[in-house]
């Protein structure tokens, strides 16, 4: 045979070879065409996968190569009638080189993307996918490579048969790419820098061991350039130097965000695709001076506006009309509007410093966090009970009742205002005045000096009128002469007092249930015998009758110890139904431990999601696997009940539960079988959660 | 070289996590800012001076009222092979030479890297491959290239008669090794030169430079 012939017959060997294989090696990156399934159905889209094992020290490059590199490309050869999809990428690492930063993978990468065949295909038929896989592979130096690629697959007659090698590849892969942010994010550029800001709440910074923005594409930020990444309440700021080109900042940023999340003993990493759009900057992120004046500026407005509130309103007018008498003692006056204001600033200084350290603690709490005490509401209700009482003449304070501004402003003297301030403090915190809630909202993001600084603007704000009526005797001759139009005037403001009392035992009917409700009105009863105890004795000694009237008002306490061992118990028997899947999604309903013990006493099988609102693997777990129609389709085929127990909040039962399964944190997921004994082991399903975990471990029971 | 001042750029592996407490001025977090020693589109270029494979002495100072074309080479990276091999870059630097435009072309891999060479090997590289460039450049130290935040080859660079630097990026639009790619691909440093000599601003005055990384020490 000639050398020619020799040549042919080689090279036909090799065709031969590489059509029959479906790998083809080069000496640094050895490829395969993959697909999930052996056997696909006609018209229906399946995944196949491009796979790179990649030799020690080199590395391919990710969709967006960064400052150097190219990516992997796929030219197909496709039979007739069939499509291939864009590859969907699953994140990638960091390799930086000198100066550059580029974005690829190393040892292993399994690049997945969709093919959808055509519907007309006889059952039984082969059919063998082609193409030609090209790539550039970098150590130091960079090679670009290429080779053929082929499959062949058969056409399935009913359902698709899964290839045992490559689905559970591409399946790996799959949970590697990039899900869709949950949460919004925008961006702010200034000249230098770039703000991006990714709205997710709840997340800890403690949890998190590493955040990382891979951008889409090449231009608008520095790819080398240190990520400066902020964890608070708010969500994630990330701070990075802008890239070269200086138009990018035009267009929203597009990219993947990666979070590594610490979990029991491991750490978990997940990719959300977001799209960043530009945001003007210093409307939030960072506390510029022109967005902190703004701040300020919005909550001396809104604490101006919460004068006229319903709680605050009567409480402030009755104040005004004690000026009245004050008017001809312009020094006196002022001393009075200051100790009021002194009342009202430090009363804030203490709300908003609870505020602050609650949130500093982990707590998601916002202005009015105190009302979601039922103890508080109640209080508050009794607390504006008892002024009205006082306004409509019910509770004489001193046993007259002549100069009604006498007995709230006068007689009790200066440490009367300041409390007066105070009273108004707590009067206001159930409302919410416009312009406050953007105050409020800046304020709490802030580093606490600044939150402090708002929150003061707020307090002087709700001052102001007053300390002004009280520094500028022009505006307090102003004021009507006093005569007895002042009492009817106090009376008719008892109303809107007795109004604020009765919407905050409605708030409480919301919080506590029927036992709530009916302990705080019986403190209501007890507050009107106390008043009316305390006149009807009104001939007898005064140490007597402030005995008798403290004796009714010591039994308030116990409406308290009621509320607070009513509360619970009202909101548990009366719990939520089961949620109702109106989509077909899984219906999650409340852990408890009773409703477990009846559940299994019943031999039921029950899955428990033990989950909080700020973690990360739990967010994405009930999103790609919990979430799928697949899984709530194996819940109601097998009859297993879904209890979700919620440990955002610190919740002693849930933590025991957790302690009992060797745990010490979320996600934690657990499937009771049907039948098993109280004490029998539950199957604990790992960390993160796929679809096909989930449901193969519901088909064992 | 003493007309630079570089900052060596830091990586911060990972990234820093802090809580609520975390910081106002910014200012204060920012680091040591190699930014302001990177060449950027729009500004001075970065002064420097470097040997020629016959040891003269190159400034750029020296080429004011010259339009200068900077090119980042590595002699045996496919993408600068794939304009080498198939006589583009030759071409070009004919071409803009010819309008009296001075082409410098930098070598900055250091000794014992990918195509670190010696002076000798670059004239000879010159000569086989009848390239047409001013003046070839060494750089092992990198000082040049870190300057201008090359980190491709091949990275092109325009410099306007004022000094100003007008273009920064790839040389083309096909970011490939196909040699066939060079055909009806756009040259960004054409196009740029043609915007200089109509008087207008380059059009596209940065592009993300493809190619392989530059094989600094």
């Amino acid at each position: 045979m000639s050398l020619r012939g020799t040549f042919v017959v080689l090279a036909c060997v090799f065709l031969i070879l590489g059509g029959a294989a479906a790998s083809s090696e080069t000496p640094r990156v050895r490829v395969e065409l993959l697909s999930e399934v052996a056997a696909f159905t006609p018209g229906q889209t399946f995944w196949v996968a491009l796979r790179q094992q990649i030799a020690p020290g080199w590395h391919t490059y990710w969709m967006n190569p960064g400052d150097s590199g190219e990516p992997p490309r796929i030219e197909w050869a496709l039979p007739s009638g069939f499509t291939a999809g864009e590859i969907a990428w699953p994140y990638p690492d960091r390799i930086p080189q000198g100066p550059a930063m580029t974005y690829g993978y190393s040892r292993e990468v399994v690049l997945p993307l969709p093919v959808t065949p055509p519907s007309a295909l006889d059952p039984g038929a082969r059919v063998t996918l082609r193409g030609r896989a090209s790539w550039l592979v970098c150590e130091k130096t960079c090679i670009p490579e290429e080779a053929p690629i082929a499959l062949t697959l058969s056409v399935a007659a009913r359902a698709p048969a899964p290839d045992p090698r490559g689905a559970p590849l591409i399946a790996a892969a799959r949970r590697n790419v990039p899900t869709p942010s949950p949460w919004p994010s925008s961006f702010v550029a200034t000249s230098e820098d770039i703000t991006l800001t990714v709205e997710a709440p709840h997340l800890t910074a403690d949890r998190l061991t590493d955040v990382w923005f891979y951008p889409a594409r090449w231009g608008a930020i520095d790819l080398i350039a240190p990520q400066r990444v902020r964890v608070d309440p708010a969500g994630i700021r990330l701070d990075v130097a802008r890239g070269p080109l200086r138009d990018a900042v035009g267009a929203p940023i597009e990219g993947v965000l990666v979070v590594a999340e610490r979990l029991d003993g491991d750490v978990a990493r997940h990719a959300f695709s977001l799209t960043a759009p530009p945001r003007p900057a210093g409307a939030h992120g960072d506390p510029t001076v022109a967005s902190l004046l703004r701040a300020v500026a919005l909550a001396l407005a809104g604490g101006l506006v919460l004068n006229l509130m319903p709680c605050v309103l009567p409480v402030l007018s009755v104040k005004a009309l004690g000026l009245v008498q004050h008017s001809s003692r312009p020094a006196r006056l002022r001393a009075h509007g200051l100790a009021y204001a002194a009342g009202v600033l430090a009363s804030f200084a203490i709300v908003a410093g609870a505020l602050i350290a609650l949130r500093g603690a982990g707590a998601q709490v916002g202005w009015g966090f105190q009302l979601q005490s039922p103890a508080f509401v109640t209080l508050l209700a009794w607390l504006f009970f008892a002024v009205a009482l006082g306004f409509s003449g019910v509770i004489v304070v001193g046993g007259r009742f002549a100069g009604t501004g006498q007995t709230l402003a006068t007689r009790s003297g200066y440490g009367g205002s300041f409390a007066a301030g105070a009273l108004a403090t707590v009067a206001a915190t159930p409302c919410t005045a416009p312009f406050m809630g953007a105050a409020v909202g800046f304020a709490v993001i802030q580093p606490w000096p600044i939150a402090l600084v708002v929150f003061e603007a707020l307090g002087l704000g709700l001052a102001l009128p007053y300390l002004v009526l009280t520094f500028v005797p022009a505006w307090s001759r102003l004021l009507p002469k006093p005569g007895p139009w002042m009492t009817r005037l106090q009376q008719l403001l008892a109303f809107p007092l007795y109004a604020s009392t009765a919407w905050l035992v409605w708030v409480m009917s919301q919080q506590a249930g029927p036992p709530g409700v009916g302990a705080a009105l019986a403190g209501l009863v007890l507050i009107a015998c106390a008043s009316w105890v305390h006149r009807a004795l009104g001939g007898v000694r005064a140490l007597w009758r402030h005995a008798a009237t403290w004796t009714v008002a010591a039994l308030l306490p116990l409406s308290i110890v009621g509320i607070v061992a009513l509360g619970p118990l009202a909101a548990g028997p009366g719990s939520p139904a089961p949620e109702v899947a109106a989509d077909g999604r899984l219906g999650w309903e409340p852990f408890n431990l009773e409703r477990l013990a009846a559940l299994r006493a019943s031999g039921k099988p029950v899955f428990v999601n033990f989950t909080a609102a700020w973690c990360v693997t739990c967010l994405v777990n009930e999103r790609v696997a919990l979430r799928s129609p697949a899984v709530a389709d194996v819940f109601a085929r097998k009859g297993v009940v879904a209890l979700k127990a919620d440990w955002t909040n610190r919740d002693p039962v849930i933590s025991r539960v957790l302690g009992s399964l060797g745990r010490s944190g979320v996600p934690l997921y657990v499937l009771y079988p049907p039948g098993a004994g109280i004490g029998s082991a539950p199957t604990v399903l790992p960390q993160i959660l796929t679809e096909g975990a989930v449901i193969d471990a519901l088909d064992k029971i | 070289m003493s007309t630079l001042s570089l900052t060596r750029r830091t990586f911060l592996a990972g990234s820093t996590l802090t809580g609520l407490a975390a910081v106002t001025g910014r200012g204060l977090l920012v680091p040591p800012a190699w930014g302001a020693a990177v060449a950027k589109v729009g500004e001075a270029a970065p002064a420097f001076s470097a040997n020629t494979t016959t040891g003269k002495g190159v400034s750029l100072a020296d080429q004011r009222g010259t339009i200068v074309v900077l090119e980042w080479t590595n002699h045996d990276c496919p993408y600068v092979r794939k304009h080498y091999e198939s006589g583009n870059m030759q071409a070009l630097q004919k071409e803009i030479t010819a309008q009296g435009v001075v082409w410098l072309t930098l070598i900055s891999s250091s000794p014992g890297t990918q195509g670190y060479v010696t002076p000798k090997q670059a004239d000879e590289l010159t000569s086989t491959r009848k390239a047409n460039p001013t003046a070839v450049l060494l750089d092992p130290t990198g000082a040049v290239g870190r300057a201008y935040g090359a980190t491709n080859t091949p990275h092109m660079y325009v410099i306007d008669k004022a000094g100003l630097l007008v273009y920064a990026g790839a040389i083309d639009d096909r970011p490939t090794t196909r040699r066939s790619d060079v055909q009806g691909a756009h040259n960004y440093v054409r196009a740029a030169l043609d915007d200089i000599s109509a008087g207008r601003p380059v059009q596209t005055p940065v592009t993300r430079a493809y190619g392989c990384t530059v094989k600094y020490a």
